[in-house]
């Protein structure tokens, strides 16, 4: 009885935590954004309100939750109000599977930083993630408005055709690590000191691309394409309902899809690898701690990746994405898992 | 000059033996009878006279009634068969032979009638739109004669000259003071109440149906207010899921009536309005008009060369300024975000630079007729010379960006192919037309100012695609610091008292000021055009001599390069329609002008 209250209580506290850091930090990276794009730009960026705009997000809250409610005539509501809560629930409950660090003893109870080990962790992830697609579709249908319908159904074709892609590319790290558990695919890496991404560059190259075409980031944001279709499905949407939508795609899914190749690719909270060697940690005076600054340097470093693509590259057209999906990236994944096949007895050693 | 001679077309006579041709000082033109015009069209067209520049027409409403004026116009044979005084238009086709230089004017009489061009040039189909929507002029056989500025119910032929400058006032337009709180305004604040008409939401939505007979699945509505038009331009595009089947443009939205203002202006009080119709180079437009204007005088000789140096320079700079315009939102509507801020802060300092030269960004009016309004002041070159220094730099990183780039090589090649038959056919120029292999630039074919003592190069494409046309711009900026270069070698070596401003001499009897009232302009008609950054801008003046113009007809290169558009998207997608756009790279103000 005890420890099944203890247990509910730890969970809540992990919900808390997660929840507070992923919406917290998903709010105050449009500042990184706005301050990395500015820099990118020649530009200062926000440096009006707090230092260097550090109360930024927090005015431009202000300002979406203040702003009139508008919806469109002939909309359908209950459509309109459900595409917010498809968005951002699936976007947020992919954080569940997301391990932060190793397991760890707080009182007698021992603690895994992450919400729920399931065995099948990483379908959960591609589960949640297909079902973005439904949001945005219901976003374009339920506005009653030609621009947010072509956006919407532009989104569909590529979330359709890159889910197959990432799929597939994920297979290899799989084969290596024989589980679907998320937890588990960190400790096997760390077991076999091998981060994946030594082996499986190509899966990681287009899980890479998978991901950009997901959340809709330069060069695949044709579902929003401000020259052609002004914002895409978020046409019609006003105030904080419009804020949403690019909170999720471009941040909360981009972290969380960023935490997935970490640890997928990256050995998740492990230090810097040398292949079949071993683990060198420059961060180990931070003691317990230093899985968690691993984790959040590399997850960092992604993001701010992925960041410096949107603010240099032109974007694609819609039949070249698709098409790069189906005749490119389709067929370097399933070559990649033959590779895998092969080379996977020497990585279980 | 890029004239054609009359002995070209002697041989002619013997086709056509009503035709008579005319070689008067500033050009030289055919008069034809209207039911023959279609055939001499097609063999001049045969004869390489294959790019189509212009076709508008002439009211000679108020020249028949006044028999004085009449007979010196017939003198200088400006007016085609003058024996005619019933037909009270006069319509004229500019046309132009690339390979051997020449240009050549056909004038014919009409009382309201005329043959349709569409089939040997889809330009003229245009033109013909503009004319029928301006002079109400019934083309016969043109497959879609729909206003081309106007909503399609509007009662008027504003450019007749019974048209009066103000309008007829009819429709009730009280201000938003009597409609909320009835106040009576009194003194100088009451105004008329009356207006003339304005369209309401059917009038558009007759004018929206007429132009485009749905055939797929949806219409959608680019424009007028879409951040990819780059303008209040209107897009209508038929689409079958995302191909687009047929598309239409509605332009208007930015009508003034410029050329109806310019019959009502004296010479020097039209340069401003040539500022707002292309305002992204305004100084190129500037002094397009200018030079056309010292054309006529017969004093383009007389104008200093400090004053010609200065205008070449700083339309130039003018030419960088646009180009580094379309780069920004070229890329932008390509979803680079960051080029967008890259060139125009390059572009800040030019608009600095041309601020601290003539005192204005955007509306600049600087040159004047005879010379420019004020010598440069202290310091300029210096400044110019550091920007044209760093200036190439910057556009060799940008080019690290962009030309050589994966995405953006895939999003502009073989994208809005335009061969050089369709140059030709669709009447395109500048940019578009080199794009597609033909150098055709005023400033190399008709050299104006200091053109024809500065070296540079013209830039062209081979296949034509948006790729071409980007690559064609960027060397053309290279090719602008080339000549700002030069000229500001030239400038200081001239000594600081040179004067910038025309001496006439006592013979020919003109008031040359610096304000220009009272400048009084010969009888006569020219063609003249400058090269423009968009393409050639050019102004036909028919004047009967006074101190304002009797018709004033300006070629917009934005309003015929953009009759391809609809063209080029056919079979395309949405994400087509901004690249192949922004290529053409239009400007509102002067396609509606």
């Amino acid at each position: 009885m005890e420890s099944v209250v203890a247990g509910v209580i730890i969970a809540i506290i992990k919900i808390l935590v997660i929840l507070g850091i992923v919406l917290g930090v998903g709010a105050y990276l449009t500042w990184v954004e706005r301050k990395v794009a500015a820099h990118i730009q020649r530009r200062p960026g926000p440096m009006v309100v707090g230092w260097h705009g550090l109360l930024q997000p927090l005015a431009d809250g202000l300002k979406l939750i203040t702003k009139e409610d508008l919806f469109p005539r002939y909309g359908n509501k209950f459509l309109y109000n459900l595409a917010i809560v498809l968005a951002l629930v699936p976007a947020t409950l992919v954080f569940a599977v997301v391990p932060f660090g190793p397991e760890f003893e707080l009182f007698g109870y021992k603690i895994k930083p992450i919400l729920t080990d399931v065995n099948v962790g990483l379908l959960l992830v591609f589960g949640l993630g297909s079902l973005a697609v439904y949001a945005i579709a219901i976003a374009g249908w339920a506005s009653n408005s030609k621009y947010p319908l072509i956006g919407s159904m532009r989104k569909a074709g590529i979330i359709i055709s890159y889910e197959v892609v990432i799929t597939f590319a994920v297979m290899g790290p799989l084969i290596l690590a024989g589980t679907l558990s998320t937890y588990e695919i960190v400790q096997k890496q760390i077991e076999q000191n091998l981060w994946y991404v030594w082996v499986q560059p190509v899966a990681f190259v287009v899980f890479m691309f998978a991901l950009l075409a997901e959340t809709g980031r330069v060069p695949f944001d044709i579902q929003e394409a401000e020259a052609e279709l002004v914002t895409g499905f978020t046409v019609e949407y006003g105030g904080m309902k419009f804020g949403l939508f690019p909170l999720v795609e471009w941040y909360v899914e981009v972290l969380s899809l960023s935490a997935i190749a970490v640890v997928l690719f990256f050995g998740g909270w492990s230090p810097i690898n040398i292949p079949f060697v071993g683990f060198v940690d420059p961060l180990f005076f931070l003691g317990p701690f230093s899985p968690y600054a691993w984790f959040l340097l590399k997850v960092t470093l992604l993001f701010l990746f992925i960041l410096w693509l949107h603010w240099t590259l032109p974007r694609y057209r819609i039949d070249q994405i698709t098409e790069t999906a189906w005749k490119i990236m389709l067929p370097l994944t399933l070559i990649n898992i033959v590779f895998t096949a092969v080379i996977a007895p020497v990585v279980w050693g | 000059m890029p004239w054609a001679k009359a002995e070209d077309f002697i041989d002619l006579k013997e086709r056509f033996p009503e035709l008579e041709i005319v070689e008067a000082k500033n050009e030289t033109s055919l008069h034809v009878k209207k039911e023959n015009l279609i055939e001499l069209l097609k063999e001049l067209k045969n004869r390489g006279f294959k790019l189509f520049i212009d076709h508008s027409v002439v009211d000679l409403k108020e020249l028949l009634e006044k028999e004085k004026d009449y007979r010196n116009a017939v003198k200088e044979k400006l007016i085609a068969f003058p024996e005619d005084r019933i037909s009270r238009f006069q319509a004229f086709y500019i046309l132009y032979n690339v390979d051997e230089r020449k240009r050549v004017i056909v004038k014919t009489r009409t009382e309201g009638k005329l043959p349709t061009i569409e089939k040997l040039w889809f330009a003229g189909k245009w033109a013909e739109r503009e004319c029928y929507d301006m002079f109400g002029i019934d083309y016969e056989g043109h497959e879609n004669l729909v206003r081309a500025f106007m909503w399609d119910t509007y009662p008027y032929f504003p450019l007749r000259k019974d048209f009066p400058l103000e309008g007829f006032p009819e429709q009730d337009l009280p201000s938003l003071n009597e409609v909320l709180w009835g106040d009576k305004l009194e003194g100088t604040m009451n105004y008329e109440r009356k207006h003339t008409i304005v369209p309401t939401l059917e009038d558009l939505e007759i004018t929206e149906k007429r132009r485009l007979k749905k055939k797929a699945q949806i219409v959608l509505n680019w424009g007028p207010l879409h951040p990819g038009t780059h303008g209040t331009m209107w897009f209508l595009f038929d689409l079958e899921g995302e191909r687009i089947v047929q598309a239409d443009v509605i332009l208007g939205q930015l009508h003034r009536g410029v050329e109806k203002l310019a019959e009502n202006e004296m010479y020097n009080q039209f340069l401003v309005y040539t500022d707002r119709m292309d305002y992204l180079s305004a100084l190129c437009s500037n002094q397009a008009w200018v030079v056309a204007v010292e054309r006529m005088l017969g004093i383009e000789d007389d104008v200093p060369e400090k004053a010609k140096f200065i205008r070449t320079m700083m339309s130039e700079l003018q030419r960088i300024n646009s180009h580094l315009l379309w780069l920004g939102t070229y890329a932008l509507d390509l979803g680079a975000l960051t080029i967008f801020l890259y060139a125009f802060k390059e572009r800040e300092k030019i608009m600095d630079i041309l601020e601290g030269i003539t005192g204005a960004r955007l509306t600049i009016s600087y040159p004047r007729v005879g010379g420019v309004r004020m010598d440069l002041p202290e310091g300029a070159l210096e400044v110019i010379k550091a920007f044209i220094k760093r200036f190439p730099r910057e556009l060799d990183d940008w080019e690290r960006i962009l030309t050589r780039n994966r995405i953006w090589l895939r999003r502009n090649k073989e994208v809005g192919v335009i061969s050089p038959e369709d140059a030709y056919f669709y009447g395109v120029t500048g940019p578009v037309i080199r794009g597609s292999g033909i150098p055709y630039d005023m400033r190399k074919l008709e050299p104006y100012d200091a053109y024809s003592e500065v070296e540079f190069d013209i830039p062209v494409g081979e296949t034509g695609d948006c790729y071409d046309r980007y690559l064609v711009r960027m060397e053309e900026m290279r090719q602008s610091v080339r000549i700002i270069e030069q000229c500001v070698a030239r400038l200081e070596r001239m000594p600081k008292d040179a004067p910038f401003f025309a001496e006439v001499p006592k013979e020919k009897k003109i008031k040359l000021t610096i304000d220009g009232i009272g400048l009084k302009v010969p009888m006569g008609d020219i063609y003249s055009s400058g090269e423009n950054p968009r393409g050639e801008l050019g102004f036909y003046v028919f004047s009967t001599g006074g101190v304002k113009p009797y018709r004033v007809k300006v070629r917009p290169p934005s309003y015929y390069n953009l009759c391809i558009y609809p063209y080029l998207m056919k079979d395309r997608v949405i994400a087509d329609a901004v690249t192949v756009l922004a290529s053409i790279d239009p400007v509102v103000g002067e396609t509606d002008r």
